[in-house]
């Protein structure tokens, strides 16, 4: 869940008209069923590799599609490295050299943090509702519930380097897959939700695991810890100035 | 007095030939000199162009204009106003041929798989395609079709690296005029095959007008690339031009490719060099056999003298052979020199020598170019060097005193 919000991150709330088709309208409930008006949740990020694996706890604020701040809080040796999303533009700052470094375009296809997330993952995610066609192509049942699965094609100018994705979203509004595929219809990687429960009247996915398609033994995962919706945050939460101060 | 001359030269020439396996062989060595000295000096001439040319060529021009700043730091920020009416004016220039304006930052390209560090550059294609390179290198689908083309032209090493091909989509990103990220998709609408890795890897071309577009930038430009008539010409236009903006950073190709021009002076350099070595090999030869010649004839040369020949006839003598000499070897090698660059055609194809070319800035193939000047230098140091260090078996000859050299065994 964590991760989706990241990754579906900021897209939501785009001024596109309501009246549009209907796939469109399904992932975008989704996202809003992700991220709420604001949101603050605790997770654990684990990087996973045939010969060594990495765990760490991080925290999360949302508001908004705009703006969100990753915090890691664990372990010891990584804590209080931090991201700052605001708009497309990302900043990160790292404690150990009491530095705030704003993400130039040419680290935008880069690891966020060492996982299998990008930068341009984390901080274009809103890319996903008006900058491709969406459409749907069947639909599927899982746990008894509808589950919408969707073709989104990106615009020929679109900043994607996909050939197409195909989203499954179930009728409570909850992502259940994700799957890029490159331009010649191969798919490259996928992210999957697991163990979904309600929090807040929310049905949220505690799990969220990305992985690449022809390393199979490589992923991210993501599990929820702790999550809250529509919390009151400071207005000065999202600034450069918060993020190097790692008072959490 | 003429017929003592006519006796002279008839001397020359048949003792010339007195000992002719002696004579071949020395005009052998002279054949081989001047055939190397004129060889070497096509070659170092054809390395030397075409490190001119594939600077020129490889979006460079003749001169550039850009912001004062742009050339310590390529971004966008040093971007300048092209549609300026001093800056139109000055462009009038009768010597420029074409002019060719660019937007050039650093970008970088992501294919679903890899993404790569490249310059991007837009470009007006009907302007560029008379500039440089890229139009003729193109193929695979072909050159932009409008000045606001939505496509993207990447090299065939490139489109390798990031497992793309001709037809997909790649991501562009790079900061626009506000520094903001500036990203959008291309289509690759084309391919190129240039000469030199290093082009195909380290560029991706999309309109001028898409690049405009996307980096925010209105009129301006980062690169006005120029090319004249006549490259001789490069300084003059350049002090005009800079006269006429000077608000702008104007800068010959020399100043721009600094390591191109190095290589084309280090290859100039080397033939000097050459023509040194070579003559200095062929002289100690020619003053040997000459010297031979003389020592030999010591008793005849005691007997003229007694006879009353004067000292300096004996002296024109020796010289009029070693002139003969010189003249049919340099006679022999300048056409040796000719068919053998003939022979190679458009040049010789040195790629086994792999990548180090590139460093040097050159192709793969090597012409060679055969100028008169060139050849007037290697002619000219052979016939005055060598008939300078003729000079001195022809003194000792003429200074033998005739009563010492007759009695001489």
């Amino acid at each position: 869940m964590w991760r989706y919000r990241l990754a579906f991150l900021s897209l939501l709330w785009t001024d596109i008209s309501y009246a549009q088709d209907e796939a469109k309208q399904i992932i975008k409930r989704a996202m809003d069923n992700n991220r709420g008006k604001s949101s603050y949740s605790i997770a654990e990020m684990i990087v996973h590799r045939p010969d060594w694996e990495r765990k760490s706890s991080i925290k999360v604020w949302t508001e908004g599609t705009e703006k969100s701040l990753v915090r890691v809080i664990a372990p010891a040796k990584d804590a209080g490295n931090g991201s700052l999303l605001l708009g497309d533009e990302m900043w990160q700052f790292n404690p150990k050299v009491n530095r705030v470094v704003k993400l130039p375009a040419s680290m935008a296809h880069q690891n966020w943090m060492g996982s299998d997330f990008t930068n341009n993952d984390m901080a274009r995610a809103d890319d996903l509702i008006d900058k491709y066609n969406h459409k749907l192509i069947a639909q599927e049942k899982h746990e008894g519930k509808t589950v919408y699965v969707i073709e989104s094609i990106p615009h020929d100018d679109a900043p994607v380097v996909w050939g197409k994705e195909v989203i499954k979203v179930r009728a409570d509004h909850v992502f259940l897959q994700q799957d890029f595929y490159d331009q010649q219809g191969n798919l490259v990687k996928s992210g999957v939700a697991q163990d979904l429960k309600i929090i807040e009247g929310r049905t949220i996915a505690m799990v969220f695991r990305m992985q690449k398609k022809d390393v199979p033994d490589e992923w991210t995962e993501f599990r929820m810890k702790e999550a809250k919706f529509d919390i009151a945050i400071p207005a000065n939460y999202f600034t450069l100035a918060n993020l190097r101060n790692a008072r959490d | 007095m003429n017929k003592g001359y006519t006796l002279v030269a008839a001397l020359a020439w048949r003792n010339l030939w007195r000992n002719p396996r002696r004579t071949t062989v020395i005009l052998f060595a002279i054949v081989l000199g001047a055939w190397a000295m004129i060889v070497m000096a096509a070659y170092a001439r054809g390395m030397s162009k075409q490190v001119f040319d594939n600077a020129i060529d490889n979006l460079t021009g003749h001169i550039q204009i850009h912001a004062p700043g742009y050339l310590e730091d390529p971004v966008i920020d040093y971007a300048f106003d092209s549609a300026q009416t001093t800056l139109k004016t000055a462009l009038s220039d009768p010597e420029i041929a074409q002019f060719s304006p660019r937007v050039r930052v650093p970008a970088v390209v992501a294919s679903e798989r890899e993404s790569q560090g490249v310059t991007l550059l837009g470009i007006d294609p009907v302007t560029e395609a008379k500039m440089s390179f890229l139009r003729k290198s193109i193929v695979a689908g072909n050159f932009f079709v409008s000045a606001r083309d939505p496509g993207v032209i990447i090299g065939k090493k490139l489109a390798e690296r990031l497992e793309t091909a001709l037809g997909r989509r790649v991501v562009i990103m790079t900061q626009d005029a506000h520094s903001k990220i500036a990203d959008r998709g291309f289509r690759v609408v084309g391919i190129f095959d240039a000469m030199m890795d290093a082009q195909e890897t380290g560029f991706a071309f999309i309109s001028l007008g898409a690049a405009r577009q996307m980096l925010n930038l209105e009129n301006r430009v980062s690169e006005i690339a120029i090319k004249l008539h006549d490259p001789a010409h490069t300084d003059a236009t350049l002090e005009r031009l800079k006269l006429q903006l000077p608000a702008l950073d104007v800068r010959a190709w020399y100043k721009l490719d600094m390591l191109a021009k190095l290589f084309q002076d280090t290859w100039e350099g080397s033939t000097f060099v050459w023509h040194l070595i070579v003559f200095l090999a062929m002289g100690f030869g020619i003053v040997n056999t000459i010297l031979m010649a003389v020592f030999e004839r010591t008793r005849e040369f005691g007997l003229f003298q007694a006879l009353g020949l004067k000292p300096g006839f004996i002296l024109l003598q020796v010289w009029l052979e070693a002139l003969l000499l010189l003249i049919i070897g340099l006679a022999i090698g300048n056409l040796v020199a000719w068919l053998s660059v003939l022979a190679t055609g458009d040049g010789i194809d040195v790629s086994a020598f792999g990548q180090g070319l590139e460093m040097a800035k050159l192709s793969k193939v090597i012409p060679f170019v055969l100028t008169a000047r060139d050849l007037l230098i290697a002619n000219a140091v052979v016939l005055i060097l060598g008939l300078l260090t003729c000079l001195y078996p022809a003194w000792r000859a003429a200074r033998l005193v005739p009563a010492h050299a007759i009695t001489r065994i």
